[in-house]
């Protein structure tokens, strides 16, 4: 009787086990769409898949993504465990190729009509941006976030400055004027900018990536399986960074767990995205003015000013049952109306041509002017170089990059043809 | 109701069995094969020979991640039995509030390691840390706690022990109250000053303690994971990049899992020596 029991236990505990790591998704006329987990998108999402579900058979299950360290995390272990989602919403740019090479990605341009839509949402240079090595194209880009500059306009009015910093010797001259010991204790207290000194790769996007962009005017840091950036342009982007350090026009100590310290007037500028506008909507105090400028480039730039787009992307798994009816979803969700309900309900950016003039969208410019400079800059802004190596890449930079640039134990030409080096050794591997 | 005397104790000891063949054999097992293998988890695993193995030799930051686990240990472990035998010492006698003094020093132990380090981040804040605040007061110069190559390391050590102690303090009057009182008594009808009772009857007395610290110690000193991991990132210049996040960066945040896989096999053969060493010396020289 008791053994009797006892293998009744062990059944009931095998099969519960087993159906609880199985794939839950039995519904063959259900699609399942992960977006990003942030409040703004998931009410977007909300509204888009009922809006779908009140009219097609196939249904839209929608959910954001589960909860875990990081998304990418999240969905690399989906993909192990053969539970993706069919469609995903907000993969970087930068891992696409990494799924692409493994061949879990569908190729968005076998599908009906992807090429004309894509040529119709984006310019050129963005379709040669997102094709893969192998000439597909695996991803939709969605949304951007661009980097710029971030300032205080009342510091720099009281600076009495021509112009708001835009140059290296322009931003250098501003820092010097700005910066001071406020204690009087011998140490200075009152900082120009501040960027993140971890070496942690992806913090580079926020510093040396956008002005990489900028100098090299949407210049690649990959170009045919070797390093690309061992040029004077990331030269001076460093020795502008380092001098900002060497200085003290840049904060070396961590600030990110103070009071938000552009808000609190301890800097003057920092390298950010429109999530910016928001937050510093909400928490800024009363007269506190701030407006936004392009990165800064070096003092004989000409052409146009890029940066970094920050581009979240959206991908079909190679698991869903119904690609067609999936892109028919997608080409829904980033109409043009539809990308004005995301530009309102988030104030993300769709990555759409010509945003800035289009009449569509005036009405949103109208009411938010400083979204407006980012729509502008939206004109010339890069996401990423297709590599399945990316972060490693980044990781390699950024470890020149605090060598360099936050502890100067190497000149700019030495640190910049290390990473070049080392760069050029990964892919030899 | 019979028992089938055959089947039985299989049946009874089949949880462990399955645990330990799934969350033991298997992954040891699966870990030495991927060290012949490069593997991102995505893609099908490809045969690489002994090529893990000669990049792991070549690999600059794994060597310097090994020497800073060392100097970790070696600030660590003494600061660690030094402070702790003081403690335990002091908490050994009949003094007012032992029993809250005793429960303070306990505190941190319990306390989780993420907590401890962002509290300890804000203290080491190099323009509005305390410690810095408190050097500038008395007119020192202040310290780079986190940001100073030459420091950082160290800066983690010393809060590393102020996290542990109290678990140490812990064993040592364990061992403390084990030393028969005879003893002593017997000392001072010599004539042995404090001290000498200290090094010819406590230390000699406690000698398996010591031991049992000085391995649990080095174990934990070679986990050194979260403290760098959530402070510096194993910045600054790689000073704070300890053994186990290097093999953590390369399987997590670059997927190399073939490599991660080797660096961990070598440190683990590393940990093995270090604790037959450490049992052959420390046993019996103490």
């Amino acid at each position: 009787m008791k053994l009797k029991f006892l293998s009744s236990v062990i059944i009931i505990f095998a099969v519960v086990l087993m159906t609880g790591c199985g794939n839950s998704r039995s519904d063959k006329n259900t699609l399942t769409y992960w977006s990003s987990n942030n409040s703004y998108e998931i009410k977007f999402a909300d509204y888009i898949t009922k809006k779908w579900n009140s009219n097609d058979s196939v249904k839209i299950s929608f959910q954001p993504v589960p909860e875990g360290q990081s998304s990418e995390e999240v969905i690399l272990a989906a993909v192990v465990g053969e539970t993706t989602p069919d469609i995903y919403s907000n993969m970087w740019q930068g891992d696409v190729e990494v799924y692409a090479d493994a061949g879990i990605l569908v190729p968005l341009d076998t599908l009906d009509g992807f090429m004309e839509f894509i040529y119709d949402r984006c310019d050129s240079l963005v379709v040669e941006e997102i094709t893969s090595a192998d000439g597909h194209i695996y991803q939709i880009p969605w949304k951007i976030n661009p980097i710029m500059l971030i300032y205080n306009e009342s510091i720099i009015e009281n600076l009495q400055l021509d112009t708001v910093p835009g140059t290296y010797s322009q931003f250098t001259d501003a820092a010097e004027k700005f910066k001071k010991d406020i204690d009087g204790d011998g140490y200075i207290d009152r900082w120009f900018g501040y960027a993140e000194v971890q070496v942690t790769w992806w913090q580079r996007f926020f510093d040396f990536y956008p002005l990489y962009l900028a100098a090299t005017g949407g210049g690649k840091l990959i170009e045919n399986n070797q390093a690309a950036f061992n040029n004077e342009h990331a030269i001076a982007v460093f020795r502008f960074l380092r001098n900002l350090y060497a200085n003290k026009y840049f904060a070396m100590e961590r600030l990110s767990a103070r009071q938000d310290v552009f808000l609190s007037g301890t800097i003057a500028t920092r390298f950010t995205g429109p999530w910016e506008i928001s937050h510093s909507e909400k928490y800024k105090p009363e007269g506190f003015n701030y407006n936004f400028n392009h990165i800064p480039v070096p003092d004989d730039h000409v052409g146009p000013i890029y940066t970094y787009a920050d581009p979240k992307n959206i991908v079909i798994f190679n698991t869903c049952k119904h690609p067609e009816t999936a892109w028919k979803f997608l080409k829904e969700m980033i109409n043009e109306k539809n990308d004005l309900k995301l530009l309102e309900i988030s104030n993300q950016l769709p990555r759409r041509k010509e945003i800035d003039v289009n009449p569509l969208f005036s009405e949103y410019f109208k009411a938010n002017p400083k979204m407006k400079k980012f729509a502008a800059q939206a004109k010339y802004v890069k996401g990423t170089d297709a590599s399945p190596v990316l972060k490693e890449v980044f990781d390699l930079i950024s470890q020149q990059y605090e060598s360099c640039v936050v502890y100067r134990m190497k000149s700019p030409e030495q640190a910049i043809q290390d990473a070049a080096d080392a760069v050029n050794l990964l892919f030899l591997e | 109701m019979k028992f089938n005397n055959k089947i039985t104790p299989y049946l009874l000891v089949s949880p462990y069995i399955i645990h330990f063949l799934v969350f033991v054999a298997f992954p040891v097992v699966f870990s030495i094969v991927l060290t012949f293998h490069k593997w991102n988890i995505i893609s099908p695993m490809e045969y690489t020979g002994l090529s893990n193995y000669i990049r792991l030799f070549k690999d600059a930051v794994f060597l310097q991640s090994l020497i800073n686990t060392l100097i970790f240990l070696v600030i660590h472990i003494p600061l660690q039995i030094i402070v702790a035998l003081f403690l335990a010492e002091v908490l050994n006698q009949k003094i007012k509030f032992r029993g809250f003094f005793r429960a303070a020093f306990f505190l941190p132990v319990i306390v989780s390691g993420v907590v401890v380090t962002i509290l300890w981040q804000q203290l080491y804040g190099f323009d509005t840390g305390l410690l810095n605040r408190i050097l500038v007061s008395i007119g020192l110069d202040k310290i780079g706690w986190l940001t100073d190559p030459n420091v950082a390391m160290p800066s983690i050590a010393l809060m590393a022990t102020w996290k542990n102690v109290g678990l140490y303090i812990v064993l040592f009057l364990v061992g403390l109250q084990t030393v028969p009182e005879q003893y002593y008594e017997a000392a001072d009808m010599e004539g042995a000053s404090k001290w000498q009772k200290f090094f010819k009857i406590t230390l000699p007395m406690i000698n398996p303690t010591i031991f049992m610290v000085v391995i649990l110690s080095t174990i934990g000193g070679f986990s050194l994971f979260i403290e760098p991991y959530i402070m510096t990132g194993g910045g600054p210049l790689n000073s704070t990049i300890s053994a186990v996040l290097y093999i953590y960066k390369q399987g997590f945040f670059y997927y190399h899992m073939g490599y991660s896989a080797t660096l961990g096999f070598f440190f683990a053969l590393i940990i093995l020596l270090v604790i037959v060493i450490q049992k052959r010396f420390v046993e019996r020289d103490i």
